[in-house]
């Protein structure tokens, strides 16, 4: 479903420009879960970034689903990644001041879903991250563990084909990490969602059936995982 | 997004910042209800001129000695206090023959000492004749007016406006007494009614009215009049009469050339126009102030959005992210700003409008002007369009500049 072709990536800050890809090519196929690994600076997020439309590259082309991003206008790009895509950050970026119900229902709000509908669509979406009870609670006043799993269940309330992670367990202890890791593993393996996982940590990216590594800007190495790493013991080994 | 979700997200942001939002609006809330007490103020003093000048009689034609050059509403030299001794007995004469005239009452007035007993004060004296009253609607509270025979027989007779009969009386009654205008004496016939002050701010109580050949012969020693009021059969005549008083009045005069007229004619129409002139100025100089509040406003609240735009990028680079389009980001903070103009419209009208009816209190119960209470609905409704429009005008620009934002810049912002 994603294939890209030769995408370089050129940063130009008053005259010193960064090379932050140079030639990616790559095809991930519907049900993949894939993991991107490498050093700091190495080129991930702007890897992610591209991939999800929150930026255009420099150079090669992008075929999403067969269709050529290139052609497509930034509304229409808006809509796709609405449509398509889900996002979890490091960060979280979830809206503090407003519930979990508000902040998983916001994708849907864009894509004007009728408020009943959006309604059954949130609580399905809570429900698969283990939140239900905490449905009308603040954002900003849950742990770090329960914030990734409502920006999860943000990521997979509008059904989307493909959900991008960029470093999820970066700011989580490690139980609350490995909780977060095996939902995105059962949505993988159970709904059928592709995973894109940026990481730099090893234990995180074996939950992958594919290992993607970039060096400066390069494909590395292209490994698929034959068996994938299961119990949580082996996690914290 | 849906208008409905859109509105909640707009005000929802909105609420979690309640100090803010309040503080934001306080110039917009100040401005808007300045406006509404200043239009209030404004139509108020319009009614109570209209009022005054309706009050002055009804189908009235004015005629002053002198041109009056320029525009028409420039004074003639008469009221400057030149002397100009062109209008006679034979004018008013000529005038009562016209078909559209009802009544004419020639007037001379003097200034002068009037004397009761150990009371004395100065007066400004009318000499006219026993139509005058009718005409310019003074009616008596004691007594009666003079008449036509106390006119033709030159009988020393006043009638006194209310202040002067208080000042010279107190609360005795003056009718059948005798006052003292000039040395000479007059025996009161009438008190008028209180009547409150006239266009211009005329003091219509502070005066005496006596015969018109007496004060002309014996305490003026003059021929000529000061002016000469005319009062037509119909409101639908005046412009026909004020033609044929001209008319009549430069045949009389023997003038041929219309610049060489030695005479004004105007009607109540015309002071009313004037009046109306002097009150939108008042008006247009007021609303300009409330202007500049409402400018200052919208430059607090654009500064203000300006700034929550910078604390919010990395809200706005998520939405983004989760496909929130351009519209959507400028439509989202362009709301925001309308709803608090719009919100401090409504606060800024219902101060205005309890300011107002304060006002409105205060004036009646404390001061006898007749000042009556107007607050024109368009008012209201105008400050509301105007404070929905500042929202627009100042929110544009904070909300371009939230749209503009890149998603991933935004969402590294820290
Ligand atoms: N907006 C930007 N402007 C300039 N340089 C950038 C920008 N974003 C990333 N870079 C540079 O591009 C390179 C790759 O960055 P990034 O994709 O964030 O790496 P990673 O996520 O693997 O740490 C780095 O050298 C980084 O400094
Ligand atoms: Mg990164």
């Amino acid at each position: 479903m994603i294939l890209l072709d030769a995408i370089t990536k050129e940063y130009n800050d008053d005259g010193a420009v960064t090379h932050a890809l140079r030639g990616i090519s790559f095809e991930i196929k519907k049900g993949e879960f894939v993991a991107i690994m490498g050093a700091s600076g190495s080129g991930k997020s702007t890897l992610l970034h591209i991939l999800s439309f929150l930026d255009r590259p420099s150079r090669g082309d992008y075929f999403l689903d067969g269709k050529n991003i290139n052609t497509l206008t930034d509304e229409e790009l808006a809509a796709t990644r609405n449509h398509t895509m889900g996002f979890v950050f490091q960060a979280f970026n979830l809206l503090g001041r407003s519930s979990v119900y508000e902040n998983v229902e916001l994708p849907l709000l864009y894509a004007r879903v009728p408020s009943e509908q959006r309604k059954i669509m949130v609580e399905h979406a809570v429900l698969s991250v283990g939140l239900s009870e905490k449905m009308y609670a603040e954002a900003g006043k849950l742990s770090g563990g329960q914030k990734q799993r409502v920006a999860i269940a943000r990521a997979l309330v509008n059904n989307p084909s493909v959900i991008f992670a960029d470093e999820p367990t970066g700011n989580l202890d490690s139980e609350s990490g490995a909780h977060v890791m095996e939902i995105l593993e059962r949505l993988n393996n159970e709904e059928g969602h592709t995973v894109l996982l940026v990481t730099h940590e090893t234990y995180t990216a074996e939950f992958a059936n594919r290992i993607l590594t970039l060096k400066d800007g390069q494909l590395e190495s292209d490994i698929q995982v034959k068996v994938r790493r299961r119990s949580k013991e082996d996690f914290f080994k | 997004m849906y208008f409905t979700d859109l509105l909640k997200t707009s005000s929802r942001a909105l609420r979690h910042a309640k100090m803010r939002s309040l503080l934001t609006i306080l110039g917009i809330v100040i401005g808007i209800a300045s406006v509404i007490v200043l239009v209030s103020i404004g139509k108020s003093a319009e009614a109570l001129i209209l009022d005054q000048v309706k009050g002055v009689g009804s189908n009235l034609i004015f005629v002053i000695p002198g041109a009056t050059k320029g525009s028409r509403f420039a004074s003639p030299p008469s009221v400057q206090g030149i002397i100009i001794k062109t209008l006679v007995k034979s004018d008013a004469d000529a005038l009562k023959r016209e078909s559209t005239i009802l009544n004419v009452a020639p007037e001379v007035r003097g200034q002068a000492k009037i004397v009761y007993e150990n009371n004395d004060t100065s007066v400004t004296y009318t000499g006219t004749t026993e139509d005058f009253f009718q005409m310019r609607n003074f009616t008596v509270a004691e007594g009666f007016t003079f008449t036509r025979t106390d006119v033709d027989s030159l009988n020393r007779v006043a009638v006194l406006g209310s202040e002067i009969a208080h000042t010279l009386f107190g609360a005795r009654n003056p009718v059948g007494k005798n006052v003292r205008l000039k040395n000479i004496l007059f025996r009161v016939v009438g008190v008028l009614d209180k009547k409150g002050l006239g266009p211009f701010g005329v003091d219509q109580d502070n005066l005496v009215i006596i015969p018109l050949p007496i004060a002309q012969k014996q305490l003026l020693g003059i021929d000529h009049y000061n002016v000469i009021n005319i009062q037509a059969n119909d409101a639908y005549n005046i412009d026909f009469t004020k033609a044929r008083v001209t008319s009549v009045l430069r045949q009389n005069h023997a003038i041929t050339n219309p610049d060489k007229d030695d005479f004004t004619v105007r009607t109540q129409e015309d002071a009313l126009s004037l009046l109306g002139n002097i009150t939108s100025v008042l008006t247009l100089f007021l609303t300009s102030i409330s202007c500049i509040a409402l400018i200052v406003g919208g430059i607090g609240i654009m500064n203000i959005m300006l700034v929550s735009v910078v604390e919010r990028t990395k809200e706005i680079g998520l939405r983004k992210a989760l496909g929130a389009t351009t519209r959507d980001i400028l439509k989202q903070f362009l709301l925001e700003a309308v709803l608090l103009t719009t919100l401090g419209g409504i606060i800024g009208i219902v101060i205005g409008v309890l300011f107002v009816i304060g006002l409105y209190f205060i004036l009646v119960n404390f001061s006898p002007t007749g000042w009556a209470f107007a607050l024109p609905l368009s008012s209201v409704f105008i400050a509301f369009l105007v404070s929905t429009a500042i929202g627009i005008l100042f929110g544009i620009y904070p909300a371009r500049t939230a749209a503009a934002k890149s998603p991933i810049e935004a969402l590294r912002y820290e």
